[in-house]
């Protein structure tokens, strides 16, 4: 089940631009609705809207996907590898692979 | 393919390059940040289940409250680092629900039980804090442009958690008595959990990739330095004791214990007479996994039950 990808867009006070502030992954607009403002309440937002990432029209970008390709047997490995991580974030234990 | 050689990207990072898009990755790179990703998001993630354990002993609603927002908080953050590795190739629904318990990539420290309202806060007091120390450092230095922007809300929602944390070890220490020896004690066996799982030591350090891609931008053990140098203050100032000190002459805190050293997970306890041990026999601790580390995977992958039922509709 891959649910849609939302950007979120939010600002602070009336007269400052709309930021992009994240994403979230919904089956559809009114639970994205719920997610989107139960997810990003870090702020008191004075306005927030969610587009869905593929009604986005790329001006400059047309040409340059921002999704990688599916995951290959490289990635499996990495994701299978047994072990926990140290806060670091790079020793994971991995039992000697690679 | 790839538009930079891996020498050529190391070299773009470093005068600045920001990486925005998935060609402009080489496959060490790419490498690299899956792992920094997966060890990040299962961390937040896990971090819920042990919360919530010790979140039950809170002791007024208003403080259930403040410990379950925290656990909405973690879990939010998880799903933002495991969309970010969606634009990476994975699949959240596989990483959440396709995995063992043991492929799950978070430090050791969350595979114990969180087992009373002193450990919980301690937890946010030094487990936290070496999640602002890390994020903080990794909102600085990364090269991936998609991930700093994610940390802004990260950092401000960890910033309240470790506030959380800090002030309730504050208040639990000023009551004394049996409030102030649960501290203490909580202190005693995570200070050098936190310790441990900011890695290996620089001298030993493996090549990872992380410095020279620029995924963050100091070392193990400064990082290390980084955390004591606010937590040793903070419990000289409570009246805790804590394993370690400042050193005047080398200008940098020192451990008062072996290290690395071996850890009883049944007693909850370091056992710092047997000495130092080998940091091989510190991952054969870690790759065992903790007692919990099962049944917080669990506790998470029971959802699945209800999708299944929806896949299936």
């Amino acid at each position: 089940m891959i649910e849609p990808i939302y950007e979120v867009f939010a600002r602070k006070t009336r007269e400052e631009p709309l930021h992009h502030i994240g994403y979230l992954n919904a089956p559809d607009d009114e639970l994205a609705r719920v997610y989107a403002w139960k997810t990003y309440d870090e702020q008191n937002w004075f306005e927030m809207n969610i587009v869905r990432r593929d009604a986005l029209l790329s001006v400059t970008h047309h040409d340059r996907p921002r999704v990688a390709p599916r995951r290959g047997e490289a990635e499996d490995r990495l994701i299978r590898q047994t072990g926990t991580g140290s806060y670091g974030g790079s020793d994971v234990t991995d039992g000697g692979a690679e | 393919m790839a538009q930079f050689t891996d020498e050529e990207l190391k070299e773009k990072v470093h005068d600045g390059f920001i990486v925005e898009y998935p060609e402009e990755m080489t496959e060490g790179y790419k490498k690299a940040l899956i792992v920094q990703l997966l060890v990040q998001a299962d961390t937040e993630l896990i971090s819920a289940p042990a919360y919530f354990g010790a979140a039950r002993d809170a002791p007024s609603t208003n403080t259930m409250v403040s410990a379950t927002a925290i656990i909405q908080d973690e879990l939010a953050h998880a799903n933002i680092a495991y969309r970010l590795l969606e634009d990476l190739g994975m699949e959240k629904e596989h990483l959440l629900y396709g995995r063992q318990p043991h492929e799950f990539k978070h430090p050791y420290g969350f595979d114990q039980p969180l087992e009373n309202w002193a450990e919980l806060v301690v937890a946010n007091g030094f487990f936290d804090r070496a999640g602002i120390t890390l994020l903080g450092d990794v909102y600085k230095n990364t090269s991936y442009g998609p991930l700093k922007r994610a940390l802004v809300k990260v950092d401000q929602e960890e910033t309240f958690h470790l506030r959380h944390g800090e002030m309730w070890m504050k208040r639990l220490c000023a009551a004394g008595g049996e409030a102030k020896e649960k501290v203490q004690s909580a202190v005693d066996w995570m200070f050098p959990m936190a310790i441990e799982w900011f890695g290996l030591p620089d001298d030993r350090k493996r090549h990872s990739g992380q410095l020279e891609y620029k995924l963050k931008g100091l070392t193990n053990d400064q990082l290390r330095q980084t955390w004591m140098d606010a937590t040793v203050p903070l419990c000289e100032r409570l009246g805790l004791d804590a394993p370690a000190h400042y050193d005047e002459e080398r200008e940098e805190y020192v451990l008062d214990f072996p290290f690395p050293c071996q850890y009883d997970p049944d007693e909850k306890r370091w056992l710092f007479d047997e000495g130092q041990i080998s940091w091989d026999d510190v991952f054969a601790r870690w790759k065992a996994r903790g007692p919990m580390n099962k049944s917080y995977v669990e506790t998470l992958q029971e959802g699945r039950a209800f999708r299944d039922l929806l896949v299936a509709a």
